[in-house]
């Protein structure tokens, strides 16, 4: 799998502050990269630094292969993205808001414009004024204009901030349909969990400006979701029998003699009296109720997020 | 570079502050023929473009061209659009050259209104004096006016980029003018570059010191006010 885009020890500090220590992340081609943290966790300044407009104190970029500042202008027309609230022009309408990106950008395709409002659902919301869009439709717009030039890689920043229920599940819609059927590489920060959870296929936790985990969100999900938890004599032996007796798949023997088993939750204690029939000896039996909440608020160490 | 020209034509439309400022460079044309009108009607054409030139330069024009300044620059960082520009990506010096660019034609077309009107009016309320050379002689009075205060613009333009406000650049225009009315009758005055613009573009620089004098502290004021903009703009970061 080609790597997009590879950040090394990529760090901003200002003054004494380090908004950004020692980021290191690797986001590959045609995924879904959630890029998750609490309010001003480094998110959006990372996003700057890998768009070019904020300068790392120290630190590499490499997107697409290349180096970000050696090749700045090259990579970023192939990168599509919305920075916070993406800005507009409120004297123009939105047909006139993309023909500036259109025109500096060189996009010659003659319904380009008129695609990329269609993609996002504002082809007959193009006569008017942006000063009079609501914030969803700003930020639908905002897509449109990233999608103009047909990039390779979208960078959202926050792209649900500030929407309604029916916008965010909208604009989740919009973002999958993105990655599954232009195969475009898309990284979305968010602060909110559900929501990297629902959209992302990787994450990547920052907090305080440093990585703290990065980490598939299929993984996550099997790693967080409830299970029995076996202490046995012999895990061989207990997973043949949870096969045969149970028809037990989902397990996982994690270390020696530790079995993780997702499914059949509440039959501890049958599993438990086939193991002592089957003369394994059961050292302990836990319950976990892990929750991806748990985890975040664990590895952060605070309450909420955000 | 072309594109990035029109764009910034583009971002003008409907726009309000076009119209604000056509108001505004009608305003020394309009009080200055009026008033000589209604008190010295006996005075020459060529005085009423003398006249004009010299409010439009020393008073009008640095706040009226300073809000321009400020507009076209400032409206990026207020309406959020600066960073989609630049990740589009343009070049943060084609950025400022193609604004530059649109305000120095924007600064000619307000002093061509104001020459318009001031021969309009004129000839309206008939004063003595007009005449072809006249008419030449002072639109390239008016014009010289214009360049000098573009090229001043510079240290406005990096005023703008630094505070990202308007009441800042309005709050230097207006300690600009300021020095130039109380410079008015200053030997010194050549010395003060938006002063020596006016005196330039009407032929009345004092003969305190020599015309290089003057020339030096424009150019110089204006080179340092645009290497500080550029090297300002090309590494601050975008937030």
């Amino acid at each position: 799998m080609n790597t997009v885009i590879k950040t090394t020890n990529l760090s901003k500090i200002y003054g004494e502050q380090k908004s950004v220590d020692q980021l290191s992340i690797t986001v590959n081609q045609g995924e879904i990269y959630g890029f998750l943290g609490r309010n001003g966790a480094g998110k959006t300044t990372t996003i700057r630094m890998l768009l070019g407009l904020i300068r790392p104190t120290y630190g590499q970029i490499e997107i697409f292969g290349e180096n970000l500042f050696k090749n700045q202008k090259r990579i970023l027309r192939r990168i599509g993205s919305i920075v916070e609230v993406p800005g507009f022009y409120e004297n123009l309408t939105a047909k006139e808001n993309l023909l500036i990106n259109a025109k500096i950008i060189g996009v010659h395709k003659k319904n380009a414009i008129d695609e990329a409002l269609e993609i996002v659902g504002l082809q007959n919301e193009n006569k008017k004024l942006v000063g009079k869009y609501s914030l969803g439709m700003k930020q639908r717009l905002g897509i449109a204009r990233a999608l103009l030039h047909y990039p390779e890689l979208l960078i959202l920043d926050e792209p649900t901030n500030g929407l309604d229920p029916i916008g965010i599940k909208e604009m989740r819609r919009l973002i999958k349909s993105l990655a599954a059927e232009r195969n475009i590489t898309i990284l979305i920060s968010s602060h909110i969990l559900s929501e990297i959870e629902q959209l992302a296929d990787h994450m990547g936790i920052i907090h305080e400006g440093k990585l703290l985990e990065e980490i598939g969100i299929d993984h996550l999900r099997k790693r967080n979701r409830k299970y029995l938890e076996f202490q046995v004599s012999n895990d061989n032996k207990a997973t043949m029998l949870l096969e045969e007796h149970f028809n037990i798949f989902d397990y996982e023997v994690y270390d020696e003699g530790m079995v993780r088993v997702y499914s059949h939750l509440g039959e501890q204690g049958t599993i438990n009296r086939m193991f002592v029939q089957n003369d394994i000896n059961v050292l302990k039996i836990k319950m976990s109720e892990d929750r991806l909440e748990d985890y975040f608020e664990r590895l952060v160490g605070g309450g909420t997020i955000g | 570079m072309v594109n990035l020209f029109l764009t910034e034509v583009l971002k003008l439309k409907r726009s309000s502050m076009f119209l604000i400022s056509i108001l505004g460079a009608a305003v020394a044309p309009f009080v200055v023929v009026i008033a000589t009108y209604l008190n010295e009607p006996s005075i020459l054409f060529k005085e009423l473009f003398y006249n004009v030139n010299l409010y439009t330069v020393l008073i009008i024009g640095v706040p009226l061209y300073g809000v321009v300044t400020t507009y076209l620059f400032n409206r990026e960082y207020m309406e959020n659009t600066l960073k989609n520009i630049l990740t589009i990506p343009v070049s943060r010096i084609g950025f400022i050259v193609s604004k530059m660019l649109l305000l120095f034609i924007w600064i000619m077309m307000l002093t061509l209104i104001a020459w318009t009107l001031t021969l309009v009016l004129g000839m309206l309320t008939q004063f003595d004096g007009l005449s072809i050379s006249l008419v030449m002689e002072s639109l390239s009075q008016f014009s010289i006016g214009g360049m000098f205060l573009f090229i001043l613009s510079t240290p406005i333009i990096l005023v703008t980029l630094v505070m990202k406000n308007y009441v800042p650049t309005i709050i230097f225009t207006v300690v600009i003018t300021l020095i130039n009315v109380m410079g008015g009758n200053s030997e010194h005055r050549a010395l003060f570059p938006w002063a020596a613009a006016g005196d330039i573009a009407n032929n009345t620089l004092p003969l305190t010191y020599p015309p290089e004098y003057s020339y030096i502290a424009i150019t110089a004021t204006a080179l340092a006010g645009f290497i500080a903009m550029i090297v300002y703009f090309n590494k601050t970061d975008i937030h």
